[in-house]
C-alpha cells in the first residue's frame, strides 16, 4: 500500500474520514512500536498500551484542533509517543515507596529485570530454534558476540578471521531465518492483531 | 552509512540522540522499514533473553551424534518411567519435596537448574534445605507438577516424590524445597509438567 502524506491523512482525519483513520494506524502502528520498544525495555505489555495511546492522541489531535504543521505528522506522533513513555516512566517511579528524585530525569533503562524482559517469549524461542538450526558453532558465536556482547563487525570479523563479506552473508541469513520463523509460527501477525483499536 | 547499519547502530543503541530522533520519523513514514528495525530489535532481545537461561545455547558441540543419542535415551528413560509410575502411587516420600513458602528460604542453600546444551556433567545439590531454582518458561497462569525420580543402572526409574499445583514465581522461574539430606547419593531426575496440558515437560538432572 502506498504512503500517504502527513498533511493528506491530516485533513482527511479533520473531515471525518473514518478511513484515513485506519490508513494513519496502518502507516504508523509499526513505527511506534520500534521507538517506544526501545523506551519501553522490553515490557511488552507496557509497549502495547503506550501503542494505542499514542495513535488515539493523534487521532483526537487531528479531529478537534490538528497540528501546526500537518505535514510533519510522522515528527508530531513521534514526539507524542516519546512524550508518553516519559511519563509513564515518572509515573512508574512516583509508584515506588522509595522516592528517587532523579529518576524522573534519567532516560527509561532497556535493561529491566527479568520479569519486565518476558513479554517476548516468541522472539526467545525463535532464537533459539535458530541457534538449533545452525550447524557450524562459528555462526553461533559470531551472533553472540554482535548481539550479546556489541562487538562491532570489524572487531568480530578479525577476531574470528572472517571477511566482512562472509560475516554479512551470515548474519543476513539468521535475520532471514528469524523473521522466517516468527512469521511461521504467527507470532508477528498476532502482535499486529493486538492492536485492536 | 546505509541503511542497514543505521538499523543496527539504531538497535544497539550508538546512534546520536538527534539522529534516533531522525531515524524514528523514518520509521513513522516507511513501513517495510519499522518491520526491519522491529525484527532487528526482536532478534537482539531473544538472544537476551536465551543468554539469561544459558550461554551453552551458542558454544554445544557441532557434533550431532551425541545429541541424537541423548534424545534417544531421553526417549526411553521417559517410557520407563512412564510405565513404572502408571503401576505404582507416586508421592511415597512426600515431604523430601515441598512449596517455597517464605521469603527466608531465599537465604539458605540453593541449586539452579537450566536446560544447558552439552553440559558435560549434572549439577551437584548441597546439603539441607535447598531452594531449587527452575529456569525455563512457564505459564504464569497455570499450575504445574514436579516430580522427582531416582534414576538407577539398568535405566530404572524410582520416583521419590511429586508435587502438584506449583506456581511460578516468576514467568521464567519456578521455585520448590528439597530436602537433600533425605536423598541418597545418587542420580535424580526432576521433570516439570504443566498440568492440564500436552506441553513438553522440562527434564533436569542433578547429582547429590
Amino acid at each position: 500500500m502506498d504512503f500517504i502524506p502527513g498533511g493528506e491523512l491530516s485533513r482527511r482525519i479533520r473531515e471525518g474520514d473514518v478511513s484515513a483513520e485506519s490508513e494513519l494506524i496502518r502507516q504508523f502502528e509499526p513505527g511506534l512500536r520500534v521507538l517506544l520498544r526501545r523506551r519501553t525495555g522490553g515490557d511488552h505489555g507496557l509497549l502495547q498500551d503506550l501503542v494505542q495511546e499514542t495513535l488515539l492522541v493523534v487521532i483526537q489531535r487531528l479531529r478537534g484542533v490538528g497540528i501546526d504543521d500537518p505535514q510533519k505528522l510522522a515528527a508530531f506522533a513521534a514526539q507524542t509517543a516519546r512524550n508518553l513513555a516519559i511519563a509513564s516512566l515518572r509515573k512508574a517511579e512516583r509508584q515506588k515507596t522509595d522516592v528517587d528524585s532523579e529518576a524522573t530525569e534519567r532516560k527509561p533503562d532497556s535493561s529491566r529485570g527479568v520479569e519486565s524482559q518476558v513479554g517476548d517469549h516468541e522472539a526467545a524461542l525463535a532464537v533459539r530454534a535458530l541457534l538449533r538450526e545452525l550447524p557450524q558453532a562459528r555462526d553461533r558465536l559470531m551472533l553472540k558476540r554482535f548481539y550479546l556482547e556489541d562487538h562491532d563487525k570489524e572487531q568480530i570479523c578479525q577476531e574470528m578471521q572472517l571477511t566482512e563479506a562472509a560475516f554479512n552473508q551470515a548474519l543476513s541469513r539468521a535475520r532471514r531465518r528469524f523473521r522466517q520463523i516468527l512469521e511461521e509460527r504467527g507470532f508477528a501477525k498476532r502482535d499486529l492483531l493486538n492492536l485492536g483499536l | 552509512m546505509n541503511q542497514q547499519q543505521l538499523i543496527e547502530q539504531y538497535v544497539a543503541g550508538t546512534l546520536a540522540e538527534a539522529e534516533a530522533e531522525a531515524f524514528e520519523v523514518s520509521c513513522l513514514e516507511d513501513v517495510e522499514l519499522a518491520r526491519q528495525v522491529e525484527f532487528e530489535q526482536r532478534l537482539k532481545a531473544g538472544f537476551e533473553q536465551v543468554a539469561r537461561g544459558s550461554t551453552a545455547e551458542f558454544v554445544r558441540s557441532e557434533s550431532t551424534l551425541s545429541w541424537r543419542l541423548a534424545a534417544a535415551a531421553s526417549v526411553v528413560l521417559f517410557l520407563c518411567a512412564a510405565v513404572y509410575l502408571w503401576q505404582r502411587l507416586p508421592g511415597a516420600h512426600p515431604q523430601v519435596l515441598a512449596a517455597l513458602t517464605s521469603t527466608m528460604e531465599q537465604d539458605g542453600p540453593s541449586l539452579r537448574l537450566a536446560l544447558v546444551r552439552g553440559a558435560e556433567s549434572a549439577p551437584r545439590l548441597p546439603a539441607g534445605e535447598v531452594r531449587v531454582e527452575i529456569v525455563g518458561l512457564f505459564d504464569p497462569g497455570s499450575d504445574y507438577s514436579v516430580m522427582l525420580d531416582r534414576l538407577r543402572q539398568q535405566r530404572e526409574t524410582a520416583n521419590i516424590a511429586t508435587l502438584h499445583g506449583q506456581h511460578p514465581t516468576s514467568p521464567v522461574t519456578l521455585e520448590i524445597m528439597v530436602d537433600s539430606d533425605q536423598l541418597a547419593p545418587g542420580t535424580y531426575s526432576l521433570r516439570v509438567i504443566k498440568q492440564a496440558s500436552d506441553e513438553e515437560a522440562l527434564d533436569f538432572i542433578f547429582e547429590k
